[in-house]
């Protein structure tokens, strides 16, 4: 009996937890309607297929590094690394294919995997040497952009040829027609490759997240870590995990950005991991841990990279932009400690 | 440095002055008087119409179930809410505190169940708080008076009678001394009202004790204190007036003397309660389910031995700090074993994490259920399900949902668990219903031998019942049930034999029925001593 009254008084009083979900993630998608509303009207020719899918390239970039870090910052961790790393990737896989002369996809999985390598360590220095995650992940950070200036002599690595372009570049669902003058008339630009692989990447984390034990396992670290241990999880393996991910989708990033400049460049992506923890967050994932989801990441970096591109389009400086995005970061974050505290 | 003189004035005044006080209260004009309190919360009536009053000198407990409105009725007085409705009368005026700041100037303290100490700063620097006294510098006063911090401190302390250096970081400090400081806290505040929420609920008899002894003191020069707990059987030492509530409505006030703990139960929860303990229905046998030989950890605990038998409730008893908990949670992997040999159902198990020991069906209930039971931000659900993913996964790690859900309803169903729905976060429940889905997560895992430790604290009367009959049940069933608790009517009640413990050793193993209170204190204070 007083038991029903407890429950009764919270539930009234507060909104439940789901119900805040669900709020939180209209705020921020509701903000996304706004944003391209108000830059459709401003310019005409932001609400294009064209621009759209321009923004969905850029967005790929913060997109996959979010995913990363949505799934570290659950655990209650932080990866400072993957602006670094992805340079790493980037400058390993660019290397690979031209003084060591394998096939651009391997290069690439070579690539891809020097960030899983890096995940790896992170994950030892938090779990095996109890690092503070952001520690841990900030020595990384030093030491991948490092190397990566190092093997490459501080200098960009050029001239891969056309093929290393194509995940970058290429696209599907192009529809071109010759026109009787001659000269293509592109139709559909098509979907970009790397579009392609966001969807399918964050429709995978997020099934993995929901759906599978090791998500379940992945709130549960973050949300209580020492009843996750005394209920029989395996919580060094669930955090490490978590960064191996964040590195490999790093390392994703870094081969599909050399890609698309189809040159290598060990400088690339700094302040990068800032833009992927502000995905995260913008799209409600708490920093204590326990709380965060894929698709209000996706609204987060969709948020971040139209601000960016609408915000060019209506010429406003890049400095600018920094401020704006930095007052939306803020303002987001506010309005969802304000409800969790109501 | 001019300011001292007088500050320190002040201070031995207010301190000379409160006996005074004491002899000048009139028994008609209360000190602090509520009249009518209610509080509305959105949706619900968390207080409806509460009285309560307080005479200086006097020790009076607020009792009821959890949830019965004793928090929200403090938090009025001290300031941290609103009342809805009704008067506050202060010293014979009436007051409205807007903050808990302006309750403190005024002389009203609260030290609450969760100390509220910073640990890395000294016990002095603690005590005054936002409080420091400063010393002038360069035309200011922004440096902080040092010398002045710890006589003044050191005075507090000594008031109190305990030998606490205040230079101490307070990080190294017992629960014992940390409430220690609080009190002093209040009285370097010239407190004269006192609100102390559960203050024994993490201390040993003789802590205990000596806060009692520091609480006659404190009566006895004017002080009045109001005292919550749920340890009924310790108030008759101190406990002049009680007061209980009852779904957020105001029961009954009478003088302690004149009633009865049972009275005070039926009170509480609104019929009478016929039994603290449920009648036993398992019947111990011969057969042994799980021992443990020569269990020892370094500085810990040293040969520890024991056996249980199906059917039977065996008791762990001893003073905190004895070493219960650490063999409980070295069976189960949580902390290392030095040496010794664990054997269950036959057989002999080697036991390196909690993995190994919940796989081999060894489950422990920590004392701490927010910190180390439960994920509390997750749903019901999740909780229940936590420690046996594979039961409701297929073999790609999946989880099957409707599998998942009839778990955790079997589960709700079979332990009586109160929750709206499976999706509820478990911090919203109230610690029966959360111990219960700790309980049900061990079942749904098979678990063969459960380690309770201290299951019952910080539960109200009727769910612990329940809690009691579920631990009879499981032995009924043949599931191996050891109760770590440090209230003796618990062990007495519920179990069938009793290891006691002290300092690390097991000092003797009694048969519950042939013993009593008297003995196992003996034991467990290590003037005792048989052969396990």
């Amino acid at each position: 009996m007083a038991d029903i009254t407890e429950v009764s008084k919270q539930k009234s009083g507060t909104f439940s937890d789901r119900q805040k979900d669900i709020i939180q993630k209209f705020a921020a998608l509701g903000s996304l309607f706004v944003l391209i509303g108000v830059f459709s009207a401003t310019s005409s020719a932001f609400f294009t297929i064209d621009n759209g899918m321009t923004v969905a390239l850029q967005v790929t970039s913060i997109a996959f590094l979010g995913i990363g870090a949505t799934c570290v910052i659950i655990t209650g961790g932080i990866d400072l690394s993957v602006g670094s790393v992805l340079a790493l990737s980037g400058v390993v896989a660019a290397l690979a294919v031209k003084d060591f002369g394998t096939p651009v996809w391997l290069g690439m999985i070579c690539g891809i995997l020097t960030g899983s390598a890096c995940g790896y360590i992170n994950g030892i220095l938090v779990t095996q040497m109890k690092l503070p995650p952001f520690i841990a992940t900030l020595g990384m950070m030093l030491i991948a952009r490092g190397v990566a200036l190092q093997i490459t002599g501080a200098r960009a690595v050029s001239g891969l040829g056309e093929s290393f372009g194509e995940l970058g570049n290429g696209s599907l669902f192009r529809v071109v027609t010759i026109g009787d003058d001659g000269f293509p008339t592109i139709v559909f630009p098509g979907i970009p490759y790397p579009v392609i692989l966001m969807i399918a990447i964050a429709i995978a984390v997020s099934y993995m997240l929901n759906r599978s034990v090791l998500g379940r396992h992945i709130y549960a670290v973050g949300s209580n870590a020492d009843a996750a241990r005394l209920s029989g999880v395996n919580v060094a393996r669930i955090v490490s995990f978590t960064y191996v991910l964040s590195g490999t989708l790093a390392g994703l990033t870094g081969c599909v950005l050399m890609s698309r400049l189809v040159t290598a460049q060990p400088n690339e992506g700094v302040m990068y991991e800032l833009d992927a923890i502000a995905s995260a967050v913008i799209g409600g994932t708490s920093l204590i841990g326990g709380v965060g989801t894929i698709s209000g990441t996706a609204i987060g970096a969709f948020v971040i990279g139209i601000l960016r591109n609408g915000l060019n389009m209506n010429g406003v400086s890049a400095f600018t932009q920094q401020i704006i995005i930095g007052l939306v970061i803020l303002v987001t974050v506010w309005i969802d400690q304000l409800r969790n505290r109501r | 440095m001019e300011n001292r003189p007088a500050e320190l004035g002040q201070t031995m005044h207010g301190a000379a002055m409160l006996p005074g006080r004491a002899a000048s209260a009139s028994n008609t004009q209360p000190l602090l008087r509520l009249d009518n309190i209610s509080k509305d919360f959105p949706g619900v009536k968390a207080l409806a119409n509460v009285h309560f009053d307080l005479r200086r000198g006097e020790v009076h407990a607020v009792c009821g179930e959890n949830g019965a409105g004793k928090s929200t009725l403090m938090k009025i007085v001290s300031g941290v809410y609103q009342p809805s409705a009704g008067t506050i009368t202060y010293k014979g005026e009436e007051r409205h505190f807007s903050s808990t700041r302006e309750s403190e100037a005024a002389g009203i303290a609260i030290i609450h169940q969760e100390l509220n100490l910073v640990p890395h700063l000294t016990v002095a620097e603690n005590i005054y708080l936002a409080r420091e006294p400063r010393r002038g510098f360069l035309g200011g006063s922004f440096l902080v008076d040092r010398k002045k911090l710890r006589a003044d401190a050191k005075r507090c302390l000594d008031r109190l009678g305990v030998d606490i250096n205040p230079d101490r970081p307070v990080r190294g400090l017992s629960v014992a001394q940390c409430q220690m400081v609080e009190i002093a806290k209040a009285l370097s505040l010239d407190a004269e009202v006192l609100i102390m929420d559960e203050p024994t609920s993490s201390l040993t008899e003789q802590e205990t004790r000596l806060l009692f002894k520091v609480i006659r003191d404190l009566k006895a020069s004017g002080v009045g204190i109001v005292y919550i707990s749920h340890r009924l059987d310790e108030m008759s030492e101190i406990v002049d007036r009680v007061t209980v509530l009852r779904d957020g409505r105001y029961i009954a006030t009478d003088d302690f003397v004149a009633t009865s703990i049972d009275a005070i139960v039926s009170k509480m929860v609104g019929r009478s309660l016929e039994e603290k303990f449920p009648e036993r229905t398992s019947v111990p046998s011969d057969e042994v389910i799980f021992s443990a030989q020569g269990l020892s950890r370094a500085g810990v605990f040293r040969d520890i031995s024991f056996t249980l038998r199906r059917g039977e409730i065996l008791g762990f008893a001893g003073l905190m700090g004895a070493g219960r908990t650490e063999v409980a949670r070295a069976i189960f992997g949580a902390d290392p074993l030095d040496t010794g040999t664990v054997t269950l159902h036959g057989h002999t198990l080697t036991i390196t994490s909690p993995r190994d020991a919940i796989t081999a069906g060894i489950a422990y209930l920590s004392e701490d259920r927010k910190a180390q039971g439960l994920a509390v931000k997750m749903p019901v659900d999740v909780n229940m399900t936590l420690a046996n993913m594979e039961a409701v996964s297929n073999r790609f790690g999946l989880i099957d949902f409707a599998k998942h859900a009839r778990a955790t309803k079997e589960y709700i169903d079979l332990l009586n668990i109160r929750t709206p729905s499976i999706k509820q976060p478990v911090r919203l429940l109230s610690g029966g219903n959360q111990q219960k889905i700790i309980i049900g997560k061990w079942l749904f895992r098979k678990s063969k031998i459960l380690f309770f430790d201290e299951p019952t604290r910080g539960i109200d009367v009727g769910a612990k019942l329940a809690i009691y009959r579920i631990m009879d049940e499981l032995a009924a069933n043949g599931i191996g049930v050891v109760l770590i608790s440090s209230e003796l009517p618990e062990i007495l009640g519920m179990t069938d034999r009793v290891a006691v413990f002290h300092q690390g050793r097991i000092t003797g193993v009694l048969e519950t029925a042939k013993t009593d209170q008297e003995e196992i204190m003996r034991y467990a204070s290590g003037y005792a001593r048989s052969a396990g």
